[in-house]
């Protein structure tokens, strides 16, 4: 075999894969169609978009710098793939008191905002596709839900039921500061000595704000829906 | 030193002795300079899966983050001690392959001074906290420019040697290196282009970080790994490869299956089905180049067992091909679409299947292939068969455990993780013997790795035994005069100066 047939062979062998599973479905996935709903099977018409509020670039760059992804998935796996969807509050909610089941699997369309997704290297922790919505309707209560994400950020294992959580502590999210005049009001309820409070840094507020922004169980389109015919129901 | 040698000319053994004396700068530098970035490495990892299962160990000081501190470990392992190692073993081989003085080596020698900047320099990045995010390209995105540079100037003189070879046998070993040196560059340009330079939709990003995960460890380490095999089997004992047949199989197979592995990681994702799907299946296919590889590979040492008893760099490339059979087996029995790959997929066996790959097989392979390449570079033996001794039987005892792990305990934990009507707390509790039993392992790889380092460097400042006889596993003194002459004391005054018994 001369040298030319050895590299021709050697590049159209990665070549092939390079450009069918690499090159092409990055420019095709590069200008996705957005999703045109329709009155008929949708109830509502223009462009399927789930909308995303809070510190999303910020709040990804912090969880990117603090590896956040080394423990935790965000994705919402079909039933085919695994047994995300089956659990009471990854998918969505289980039971949302308006409503109802909530559920679904992760779309193309829920990394909005993101640059890189951040789907995860493996769970230590659970999936947080949806943690927002778990912060805001399960955990949190009574407390205000970035508040309590802050506490657990701070220290995991805090909370009594979480002692064997293996989630880092970021103590160094967080800056303690003297008190001029009155206390702050973002100041956090514990962690600092007499005279001094501890507050949240930039970052981690950022962190917070991506966080509380994860919420992917919006109403999906028809095509994008699916839910065996029975759970199509509630809408 | 092989049976066969006693039949080459003068003039060869002057021309490899040439060949060597050239490469003596570059070779010990990126072998010294790879060992003790992997002593770094393995630092980092104890550290990081310490605080897997003790997560309050050390946790005041924000640069030891379990988020910054583990993609650290897994970049120094890779970048650090992996090309390293790979860059000193392909000069070498492709030079003495290839019949050619390496007349470069000043530039080499530059450009991995710069590749070492850029590995501290990226560390220093991720673990103030400015990595990017992405699994094995968490440097800074600065990096990947330094290193590019660098990466051409030190191979482009091993392509420029195989072009202008003299004309004869292109031997097993040249085509992995080249293959290695074409994919590398192709697969690390697409993947930080594509992911650091055009924006795309953020899931294919992650799709093409899984892939480029995977290319690295089928396209780079796997072919560096397998020239060096081919090279020492029947270098050392002297008896041709088994089988040629064999060996185009397992190269072509390897080059038809590997580019198209990697997004298995992803099944269940929302992106193109077919991604995954032809992910999980090439991982799994890979058992065939892994195989033939290593049936080759391994038939051809069988015929001389004395001389793999006694050989450090046979036990040793050995061990290493054995890790490529089990790597193979590994790779078909954690990826199989919905059976094993729902378990394995976000859970410590990804892990552990990396270590194994880039632990169990290329680093023992690269540990046999200095402990042959060393002693002809500086021009002196190995100063002790006991330190070889434990450096092959702490890295075994700690790869096997990893090993166990990959293979049990990260299907433990994702049966845990799929029993969606239990809590989480038991998914979490499940994984918890399994990072106990990493960390110990790292240990005891970091304890062998300790001896190799202080080994390697006192043979780089030319401490090594001056003698004509080997340092070999088992002393010979039962078996009459061997090819090198009678046993004899260690021969700090130069040949013939000793006193044989």
């Amino acid at each position: 075999m001369s040298f030319r047939t050895f590299i021709l062979g050697l590049s159209a062998s990665f070549g092939a894969a390079w450009l069918a599973i690499v090159v092409v479905p990055f420019i095709t996935m590069r200008n996705l169609e957005p999703i045109q709903l329709s009155e008929a099977n949708d109830g509502s018409t223009g462009i399927f978009f789930p909308k995303r509020t809070g510190r999303i670039a910020d709040g990804a760059k912090v969880y990117a710098e603090n590896g956040c992804y080394l423990c935790h998935t965000q994705v919402v796996r079909p039933t085919y793939a695994g047994n995300d969807l089956y659990r009471a509050d990854w998918g969505g909610l289980k039971a949302d008191p308006d409503r109802g089941d909530t559920r679904r699997e992760t779309n193309a369309y829920d990394f909005y905002g993101e640059k890189f997704a951040q789907v995860g290297v493996s769970r230590m922790g659970p999936d947080l596709s949806n943690l927002g919505r778990r912060v805001e309707s399960e955990y949190a209560s009574p407390l205000e839900a970035s508040q309590w994400l802050l506490n657990h950020l701070y220290n995991p294992r805090r909370e009594a039921d979480r002692w064997k959580s293996t989630c880092p502590p970021h103590p160094f999210l967080f800056e303690t500061r003297k008190i001029k005049g009155n206390p702050s009001d973002e100041a956090m309820p514990f962690g600092a000595e007499h005279g001094e409070e501890l507050v949240a840094c930039a970052e981690a507020k950022a962190l917070v704000s991506y966080l509380l922004s994860l919420k992917k169980d919006q109403a999906v389109p028809v095509v994008l829906n699916f839910a065996p015919p029975k759970a199509k129901g509630a809408r | 030193m092989s049976f066969a040698i006693q039949n080459s000319s003068d003039q060869d053994a002057l021309l490899r002795a040439g060949i060597d004396r050239s490469l003596r700068h570059p070779v010990m530098f990126f072998m010294t300079s790879g060992a003790a970035w992997l002593a770094v490495s393995i630092v980092l990892g104890i550290i990081a899966s310490a605080k897997v299962h003790r997560p309050d160990f050390m946790s005041g000081c924000a640069w030891l983050d379990y988020g910054r501190v583990f993609p650290s470990h897994i970049n120094a392992l890779i970048y650090g001690w992996g090309f390293q190692a790979a860059f000193a073993i392909l000069i070498w081989l492709m030079a003495r392959l290839s019949r050619k003085q390496c007349t470069s080596a000043g530039i080499i020698l530059t450009a991995g001074h710069i590749w070492n900047l850029g590995v501290s320099l990226g560390l220093v990045g991720i673990l103030s906290g400015n990595g990017t995010g992405m699994p094995w390209m968490e440097f800074p995105s600065f990096v990947w420019p330094v290193f590019l540079v660098a990466y051409t100037a030190i191979v482009i003189g091993s392509f420029i040697q195989f072009r202008v070879r003299p004309e004869g046998h292109v031997y097993i070993s040249q085509w992995y290196l080249l293959a290695a040196m074409v994919w590398f560059p192709w697969v690390f340009v697409t993947a930080n282009i594509l992911l650091h330079c055009i924006p795309g939709h953020p899931l294919m990003a992650a799709g093409i970080n899984a892939w480029y995960r995977s290319a690295l460890i089928f396209l780079f380490f796997t072919p560096v790994a397998l020239a060096a095999a081919y090279y020492l089997a029947p270098k050392v004992t002297g008896r041709p490869v088994f089988s040629y047949s064999l060996a185009k199989l397992g190269f072509w197979s390897l080059a038809l299956i590997g580019p198209w592995a990697g997004m298995q990681k992803l099944m269940g994702a929302p992106i193109p089905f077919f991604l995954p799907y032809v992910g999980a299946a090439s991982t799994v296919l890979f058992f065939v180049p892994a195989v033939c590889a290593a049936i080759n590979i391994l038939r051809t040492t069988l015929s001389s067992p004395e001389v793999v008893a006694s050989s450090p760099s046979l036990r040793f490339m050995i061990t290493g091909i054995g890790g490529l059979v089990l790597l193979g087996f590994a790779a078909v029995w954690l990826n199989l679409p919905g059976s094993t790959l729902p378990l394995t997929q976000f859970s410590l066996s990804g892990y552990g299947f990396e270590i194994l790959a880039i632990y169990g097989f290329f680093s023992f392979v690269m540990f046999g292939a200095v402990y042959f390449i060393v002693p002809r570079v500086t021009g002196r033996e190995w100063l002790s068969r006991r330190l070889i001794k434990i450096h092959f039987l702490f890295s075994v005892y700690g790869i096997i455990t990893v090993a166990a792990v990959a293979l049990f305990g990260g299907l433990q934990q994702g049966m845990g993780q799929e029993e969606w009507q239990q809590p989480w707390q038991g998914a979490a509790t499940r994984a918890y013997p399994y990072a106990v039993a990493t960390t110990i392992a790292w240990c005891f790889i970091l304890f062998s790795n300790v001896f190799f380092f202080i080994h390697l460097a006192l043979m780089w400042l030319r401490l090594g035994r001056r003698s004509l006889h080997p340092t070999l596993l088992v002393s010979d003194a039962h078996h009459g005069p061997g090819p090198h002459g009678e046993e004899g004391d260690i021969d700090n005054a130069g040949p013939g100066h000793a006193v044989a018994h």
